[in-house]
């Protein structure tokens, strides 16, 4: 048996099985939405094979029929799904980034501790930390309990489902996811740089602007990416924190398979976040292709 | 400008001559810092220092890590701050002035260099930093690419260059600026040594084109005899001598200063009515006072033939030989001394290990420095 061959082998033998799953279980369970997506809703759930594209129709503005009508609330929802992922990542990054700084100074037994720390929350269920979350925004909760003892309010302020509380929510749900990426960029930044710079006459903010954001943008970027996308698609944080009123676009995928039993129409909302999350990552996948080749 | 500027040298005014026409382009007033160590004790890293350039002078801190040499660089770009004392840059006092703000540069000892940034930007920084002009900052960034060889590399990224040509780099962006003084922080201890060399005298020369102050920080003791115009010898946080290399490698004032530079034979002696005593019974003409003393004999002062001016003879076994191609150094086994270290000129016949051997000192060769070895 020759090398080459004996590599190939070798190849196929470890990556096969992986392989082989993914295509099963990952695409598949995609190329079944795509297809879904573009299927008629039978009329106790499940499809009728009959092609339909008013399912986009219905989100994009073309369906004019009896039943399935264009309806702006969609595209209003993703809207402001996206607004409330972006301000979740804006919300993580001010959060993780001087906390990032903070910890890669530490004395590296202290510094171990610290990130052992960040990564801690993920220890205990998701549900049970959210339900916390109830017991601290509700108008009997914690917060306004403590700030009307205070005298700073005299009457509770409404936190519990507001935009405020999913931002809050999801900020606290993906900081790890934030963090990390966001230290491993900043750990190895340079100090004797940032003296270099201050030396060469730059004050704090022009060595910030200059040196540290740009050798930290990597993770700043990657931090970005991971916590947006899940973030954009997120249902348990709206759905506990956000109740009825704030709806996101991943409430109303949910509702549409489990409630609504409309599964063409939750399918192409589903393909309507991919291609959003999708795009985005082409987009930061060309920009970091530009910055290498600068 | 000072009054004393619109008088030529020599003549100023009578009472004002002791005092120089001109700011000296670095002076420092009685440094002291300390820094708390992390076992609560404090250690003094500058325990009163002063030190003033006359003139653009190429001048070297020389010492053992941990001299305090480091700590007196960073007080000078304002890294450090001093518990006492006073940094005067161009005769103006810059102890409370921010890093950014001083008219100083330093070469940082891993260079520093801005990974993310080209060549070109990495050079022009403190001009773009400064707000200038796109234009000028490229015709500067040219210009001091030029000076130091890397002439068109303007685009090249950081992580392309060798280490030689990134130290390069760091010498262009720390004098794009026009420093009044730069500051060098042990800059050639990554390169190999042919590298090391050519960068030391290239340094040099670069020093006096410019006509700037250069402090340079080594622990390198033959780095700082080749480059330097005075050295200055740091020890426990204190200026042991500062002098030029030849006055402090002929005529150290204490041992350290002896010992830290070159190789150097100590040999304890008594001093008494005008001449100083060996403990083997030779003895030799000096001006000193009576008392106890220490003569430094360099190795290459002494010689297999008698020189005319011969002063002590010493003999002994030869332990060990090492041939360097320009010299043989030779361990000395003496029954008085101990062992002498002689480097003698290759081409004299030598005797072979374990024989018998006399080696001859001029009294030309021989300092005297009034101190005892503990």
């Amino acid at each position: 048996m020759s090398l080459a061959r004996r590599k190939l082998l070798q190849l196929i033998g470890l990556l096969g099985a992986p392989t082989v799953f993914l295509l099963v279980f990952f695409f598949g369970p995609l190329l079944i939405m795509l297809v879904y997506s573009l299927l008629t809703p039978g009329l106790y759930g499940g499809v009728d094979w009959i092609f339909s594209h008013l399912n986009y129709g219905r989100i994009l503005g073309w369906a004019d029929t009896r039943y399935e009508k264009f309806d702006p609330v969609y595209i209003a929802i993703f809207l402001r799904s996206l607004k409330l992922a972006a301000l979740t990542v804006v919300a993580s990054l001010a959060v993780c980034y001087p906390a990032a700084f903070w910890i890669s100074r530490m004395r590296p037994g202290m510094r171990d501790f610290a990130i052992f720390l960040v990564t801690l929350p993920f220890f205990v269920s998701l549900i049970v930390r959210l339900f916390a979350w109830v017991l601290i925004l509700r108008p009997t909760g914690f917060l306004n309990q403590g700030l009307m003892g205070l005298g700073l309010t005299g009457a509770p302020i409404e936190f519990l489902y507001t935009d405020f509380a999913v931002i809050l929510g999801m900020t606290y749900v993906f900081i790890p996811f934030m963090f990390l990426p966001l230290y491993g960029s900043i750990e190895k930044l340079d100090l004797a740089q940032i003296e270099a710079s201050s030396d060469l006459g730059a004050t704090r903010f022009q060595t910030f602007r200059k040196v540290i954001l740009p050798a930290t943008l990597p993770g700043i970027v990657g931090g970005s990416v991971i916590t947006f996308i899940p973030a954009l698609g997120n249902f348990i944080v709206p759905s506990v924190l956000g109740g009825a009123k704030v709806l996101m676009i991943g409430n109303l995928i949910e509702q549409q398979f489990l409630s609504a039993r409309n599964w063409p129409f939750g399918s192409a909302l589903a393909m309507l976040v991919m291609s959003a999350v999708l795009i985005l990552l082409i987009a930061q996948f060309r920009l970091a292709k530009k910055e290498a080749q600068s | 400008m000072t009054p004393f500027d619109t008088y030529p040298a020599g003549v100023f005014p009578a009472g004002l001559q002791d005092r120089t026409p001109m700011s000296s382009p670095l002076e420092i007033l009685d440094a002291r810092k300390s820094f708390r160590t992390p076992e609560g004790g404090t250690m003094t890293a500058l325990d009163g220092i002063s030190l003033k350039l006359a003139s653009a002078e190429f001048v070297t801190l020389l010492g053992p890590s941990g001299c305090g040499k480091t700590t007196l660089l960073r007080t000078i770009s304002g890294f450090e701050t001093l518990d006492a004392g006073e940094v005067l840059i161009d005769g103006t006092a810059v102890t409370q002035m921010p890093a950014h703000r001083r008219p100083v540069n330093t070469v940082f000892q891993r260079y520093a260099l801005f990974g993310h940034m080209s060549v070109a930007r990495n050079v022009g920084y403190a001009l773009e930093i400064a707000g200038r002009d796109k234009r000028e900052i490229r015709a500067r960034v040219g210009e001091m690419l030029e000076l130091v060889g890397l002439a068109g590399m303007e685009k090249r990224a950081i992580q392309q260059l060798s280490g030689g040509q990134q130290q390069r780099v760091a010498l262009a962006r720390a004098l794009a600026a026009k420093p009044k003084l730069l500051l060098l922080d042990e800059p050639l201890s990554a390169l190999d040594k042919n590298l090391r060399q050519k960068m030391q005298q290239e340094l040099k020369a670069l020093q006096r084109e410019l006509g700037i102050g250069f402090i340079f920080v080594t622990h390198d003791q033959e780095e700082a005899l080749t480059m330097s115009d005075r050295i200055a010898v740091l020890a426990h946080g204190q200026i042991q001598q500062i002098g030029a290399p030849t006055e402090l490698y002929q005529t150290p004032a204490n041992l350290f200063t002896a010992d830290f530079l070159g190789e150097s034979n100590l040999l304890p002696v008594k001093v008494a009515a005008g001449r100083a005593g060996l403990c083997d019974g030779q003895s030799f003409a000096t001006a000193r006072p009576a008392g106890e003393a220490t003569l430094l004999l360099r190795p290459e002062a002494l010689s297999v033939t008698p020189p005319e001016d011969h002063a002590l003879s010493f003999t002994g076994t030869i332990r060990e030989t090492y041939y360097t191609g320009t010299d043989h150094q030779i361990a000395l086994e003496t029954p008085a001394h101990g062992t002498i270290h002689a480097l003698l000129r290759s081409g004299s016949a030598l005797p072979g290990l374990g024989a018998e051997m006399t080696l001859h000192a001029p009294a030309q060769g021989l300092h005297l420095i009034d101190e005892v070895a503990a």
